[in-house]
């Protein structure tokens, strides 16, 4: 059991910000997958997922991702990772998943490269 | 002035009377433990008169049996060597054959020359005590029941996902290893070999994500599911194009589950068989040669089974010839947390691998089985296995 993860999600003028920090497991996927589900989004805007502070990421956290990208892709919105620990990246990339995700150093990228997307 | 003098005769009486009815009993005994002295409150506790044990009965007498002897070989003992000794549960015995679970706490007093003249000792009522700790036992032994109970579920279900013994393939070595890292949970691994037509055969190694009775569910539905996709069209890729709908069709949305595998085909020929390998976001194959050579039979870029409407799945084909052996593994042993966070990567199992020379499948199985217990509590992932080699011609061959 690990009890330091801890997962917020906070609206933003663009979207949504989730953050995800420690240790993303079977044991804590479903207090983040809860959170996920708090997540309110409309067409146009973007989910940012800030990793900045996760420590740990395995299947059962990458099923939380896959689950927010499906409630943003829902909602006609985008999604995008910010800073993705190493362990993360080289999961995703085992899994065939490199690429599918957007990612980004900084939730300020992010930002600018939502931003720079033309209206549909 | 007159209250106070009440008050201090109040005291002054009270210190005789304190030690009568105290709330726990009182007992000096002379160093040959015959009673000297008791309370009235342990009198009351035991149903005997005063008279029935001053100068008559030594303190162990009024133990039971198993009390005495431990009074004998643990307790005068101590006390004789320490001066004195406390808390010791002990059980006495009334007058009515009644037991009654007490503390006891002795000291020696000694006089003047320092030479040790009698024992004090004092009784505290247990009987709450124990029964609290009956209690505790009690559910400690429901929990350990239940606990025994819940492993023995998991040790059943997990048979159930996993083949009770891998069929004997013409001409091929096959082994096969499962460790569970939880005897509590059933894990996500799975793998499988059997026999398709025309002496063909299908076999699948694979990893769903989470754990537990859900991750369970998957698995089940995995395991069926390729193995049926498998007689109805053997292409490996097909095979899991077939799980993925499955598999999406059940889990979307914001529950979604998958799993990584690797399907493999194999179609004998005059030495050996063709093996296609379609890999679904799993990690690769090794193949070790006949040189003892190890490296990744790679199929790269395959995504995971079940998460996304439509994956892309690849495939590689290799002549498994003699002396070769194909290994396939789930990440319990590339992503083993060593020593903390420290990870065995797929390189490190290459490496391994390759330091064993020329192998078998089931050499190389129990070398790797060794490697996993070396690990010890660094596994916290289940781990599964697959080998498969050619023998060299003229060995093993019918």
């Amino acid at each position: 059991m690990n009890h330091d993860f801890t997962a917020a999600v906070k609206s933003t003028t663009t979207g949504a910000v989730l953050e995800f920090a420690g240790e993303l497991d079977a044991d804590t996927a479903p207090e983040a997958l809860e959170v996920v589900q708090r997540v309110k989004l409309t067409h146009g805007q973007q989910l940012v997922v800030n990793l900045a502070g996760l420590t740990f990421c395995d299947s059962s956290g990458i099923s939380t991702l896959i689950a927010a990208r499906n409630l943003a892709v829902a909602a006609a919105a985008g999604i995008a990772l910010v800073a993705v620990p190493q362990q993360l990246a080289r999961s995703l990339a085992l899994i065939g998943l490199n690429g599918f995700f957007p990612v980004f150093p900084t939730l300020e990228e992010a930002d600018e490269a939502w931003a720079a997307l033309p209206e549909d | 002035m007159c209250e106070a003098r009440d008050f201090a005769a109040l005291l002054e009486d009270s210190a005789e009377d304190l030690y009568d009815h105290a709330p726990c009993g009182y007992l000096s005994t002379l160093l040959d433990g015959v009673i000297v002295k008791v309370n009235a409150t342990l009198l009351g506790w035991l149903g005997y008169e005063r008279d029935d044990l001053v100068g008559k009965r030594r303190f162990a007498e009024l133990l039971t049996v198993g009390g005495r002897i431990y009074h004998e070989t643990h307790f005068a003992p101590l006390l004789r060597m320490q001066g004195e000794l406390g808390g010791v549960a002990l059980e006495l015995v009334g007058a009515d054959g009644s037991r009654l679970p007490v503390l006891v706490t002795s000291t020696v007093k000694t006089g003047a020359d320092g030479a040790a003249q009698l024992i004090r000792t004092t009784i505290f009522d247990a009987r709450d005590r124990r029964a609290y700790e009956q209690e505790l036992l009690h559910a400690r032994r429901e929990a350990d029941r239940e606990r025994d109970r819940v492993q023995r579920l998991t040790r059943t279900l997990q048979r159930s996902l996993l083949p009770s013994v891998l069929p004997e393939v013409p001409g091929m070595e096959v082994a096969a290893y499962y460790h569970p890292a939880s005897i509590d949970q059933v894990g996500g691994d799975f793998y499988d070999l059997f026999p398709l037509a025309g002496g063909t055969w299908g076999f699948f190694l694979g990893d769903v994500s989470g754990k537990g009775s859900e991750a369970a569910v998957v698995t089940s539905l995995t395991r069926y599911t390729l193995r049926a996709a498998a007689v109805y069209d053997p292409d490996p890729i097909a095979v899991l194009r077939h799980l993925n709908t499955v598999l999406n069709q059940e889990y979307h949305g914001t529950d979604p589950r998958y799993c990584t595998v690797i399907h493999g085909s194999l179609v004998p020929d005059a030495d050996g068989f063709t093996v296609t390998l379609a890999t679904g976001g799993h990690p690769p194959a090794l193949l070790i040669q006949a040189d003892g050579t190890a490296a990744f039979l790679d199929a790269p870029g395959g995504q995971l089974v079940g998460a996304l409407p439509d994956p892309r799945f690849t495939s590689v084909d290799h002549h498994l010839g003699p002396g070769e052996t194909l290994l396939l593994y789930t990440d319990g042993l590339t992503e083993a947390r060593v020593k903390g966070r420290t990870r065995h990567t797929e390189d490190q199992l290459r490496e391994f691998v390759g330091t064993l020379g020329p192998t078998t499948a089931p050499a190389l199985i129990s070398a790797l089985a060794g490697l996993l217990a070396g690990f010890g509590d660094g596994v916290d992932d289940d781990t599964a296995l697959l080998a498969l080699s050619i023998p060299h011609a003229g060995v093993d061959r019918p």
